[in-house]
């Protein structure tokens, strides 16, 4: 299994030397001493699995399409930025903004998470197995959120749409961000996804939270909801 | 963007490096953040009757009459143990007087000079450029104590001198230091309200409100701790800080967590820095660090 250590390396170094091995078709590959420095693992849009000994620091795996990546460390800002697809695994707790955008594939984060976690998200999965901090899932648009343990104030502000299951507390609701009875699907898929993602999750007592689709049209009966929302 | 590094040693560790080497190591991890400036604010042990004061005495290389009539001052006023001139600056070590008494006479004598610090324990040392740049001058990797702030720092709203980098001390409260990352939006309104209470501000820097805003919180009762509590809410804009005192250090974020800060603790020690890279860099062995929420605040006093 080839190794990269970072130690001494640039980061450019770094990707450009986890893509090469990507395109020799290994079918693993080590990245060892990260260092919680940024911008490690990103770009990466061929099949591949990467294995990061330790913490990252910001936009880890960003803008990355298909990804298998473990880190065993904590991760800092915008893990998996803009992910299309693929799986990013993070054993220890992420800084603000993870997931921030992403469309597809799966960020399951075993520790806790910052502030605004999965900001605007377009579409996959994001698991947080700890608690998640203020204004999680802000102007989510599609897709889904599990949070196994406590919500930060602001939870779901301004959502769109999409789903946040949120097993723990939460501490407020952001505007507009509603709850809603769990339906059969989403009990199958709240499961099924914990047990696959392997994140320790309480086995019952989730709640759902979406939009209440309150702030899709301007009306001027409604500005009171309007200014507290802007 | 700066950089912001706190580090408590607690009194079981035993770790054998001085905390100006970690201090350093955190740094210069964090130097890509902020290249313009670095300096710290480090507690040394307490010298029986003693306080230790830092003053700036001018910029480029301020002429040798100058320190010559602050010592002359000081040395009227009260016995001067020690006096070291690193740069543009002088340390002196005097038996201890009325701190605001000692500040107004050292003024008096040089009018362009700037008193960086007094403190019983703490050593207020900044220079501008890279961490290396504040070694050469003061020799921080050397230096002992319990515990220390730090800052490197990217001007965004200030001039780039010796005067607007950080940390800042607390004028008129021995030992009390600030570091800032992000903006105190509501500056000019708060320095206007303070200036009418006689408060004097040396710099531009936004930062520089900070301390007074905890000083005026604690002339009317409050604990450090509940004026940090308090500046969560009052203090508008963007940050992030971290405060220090002869007792301990801690942190405080705004509403919308829009700074980032991790920090660590163990049985040995308590990190604290704007990215983890830091804590990596002097702490390669450390848990995972955590990052505290939307007006967060924590203190940690020495020997808890």
């Amino acid at each position: 299994m080839p190794e990269i250590d970072c130690n001494e390396k640039d980061t450019r170094d770094i990707n450009r030397q986890i893509k090469a091995l990507v395109a020799d078709g290994e079918a693993e590959i080590v990245v060892r001493n990260p260092a919680a420095r940024h911008n490690i693992a990103v770009g990466l849009i061929q099949p591949c699995r990467v294995l990061i000994d330790g913490s990252v620091g910001y936009y880890c795996v960003g803008l990355s399409d298909g990804p298998d990546v473990e880190i065993k460390g904590s991760a800092g800002w915008g893990l998996a930025e803009n992910l299309m697809s693929g799986q990013v695994v993070l054993h220890g707790n992420a800084g603000n903004s993870a997931g921030a955008t992403m469309h597809g594939g799966l960020v399951a984060v075993h520790g806790h998470a910052g502030a605004r976690a999965g900001i605007a998200m377009k579409g996959g999965t994001l698991i947080i197995g700890g608690n998640a901090g203020y204004m999680t899932g802000f102007m989510m648009q599609k897709g889904s959120m599990i949070i196994c343990g406590d919500a930060g104030e602001a939870l779901g502000d301004s959502i769109y749409d999409g789903r946040i299951f949120v097993g723990g507390e939460v501490a407020s609701f952001g505007n507009d961000a509603v709850i809603e009875d769990m339906t059969k699907d989403d009990e199958t898929f709240l499961r099924e996804t914990l047990e696959n993602s392997g994140v320790k999750a309480p086995n019952s007592g989730f709640k759902k939270v979406v939009s209440g689709k309150q702030l899709y049209n301007f009306d001027k009966k409604d500005f009171a909801r309007w200014r507290h929302a802007l | 963007m700066c950089g912001i590094v706190g580090y408590l040693r607690k009194a079981k560790a035993t770790d054998e490096r001085s905390i100006g080497a970690v201090m350093l190591d955190m740094l210069h991890a964090l130097s890509t953040r902020g290249p313009d400036s670095t300096g710290i604010a480090l507690y040394g042990s307490p010298a029986d009757n003693e306080l230790r004061v830092w003053v700036k005495l001018g910029d480029d290389n301020p002429h040798p009459g100058i320190e010559q009539a602050v010592l002359e001052r000081v040395g009227a006023l009260t016995s001067i143990h020690d006096a070291v001139r690193e740069g543009e600056c002088l340390r002196l070590a005097v038996r201890p007087v009325d701190a605001a008494n000692l500040e107004r006479e050292i003024l008096q004598a040089a009018p362009a000079a700037e008193v960086f610090s007094i403190g019983t324990r703490l050593e207020l040392m900044k220079q501008v450029g890279r961490p290396d740049a504040l070694d050469r001058q003061f020799h921080i990797a050397e230096l002992s104590g319990t515990h220390s702030i730090g800052h490197t720092r990217l001007s965004t709203e200030s001039r780039v001198d010796i005067s607007h980098s950080q940390p800042f001390w607390t004028h008129g409260v021995t030992d009390l230091a600030v570091v800032h990352n992000g903006h105190i939006t509501n500056y000019h309104k708060l320095r206007h309200r303070f200036e009418h209470r006689g408060y004097r501000f040396y710099t531009e820097n936004d930062s520089e409100i900070i301390g007074p805003y905890l000083q005026e919180q604690m002339k009317t009762g409050s604990t450090l701790q509940e004026a940090m509590e308090r500046s969560t809410r009052e203090l508008d804009g963007t940050f992030c800080y971290l405060v220090a005192s002869a007792e301990g250090l801690g942190f405080a974020k705004d509403f919308f967590c829009a700074k980032p800060l991790v920090m660590v603790e163990t049985d040995d020690y308590v990190a604290l820095a704007t990215e983890e890279i830091a804590i990596r860099r002097a702490f390669p062995d450390a848990p995972p660090p955590r990052e505290p929420g939307a007006n967060a605040m924590q203190f940690w006093s020495l020997g808890e």
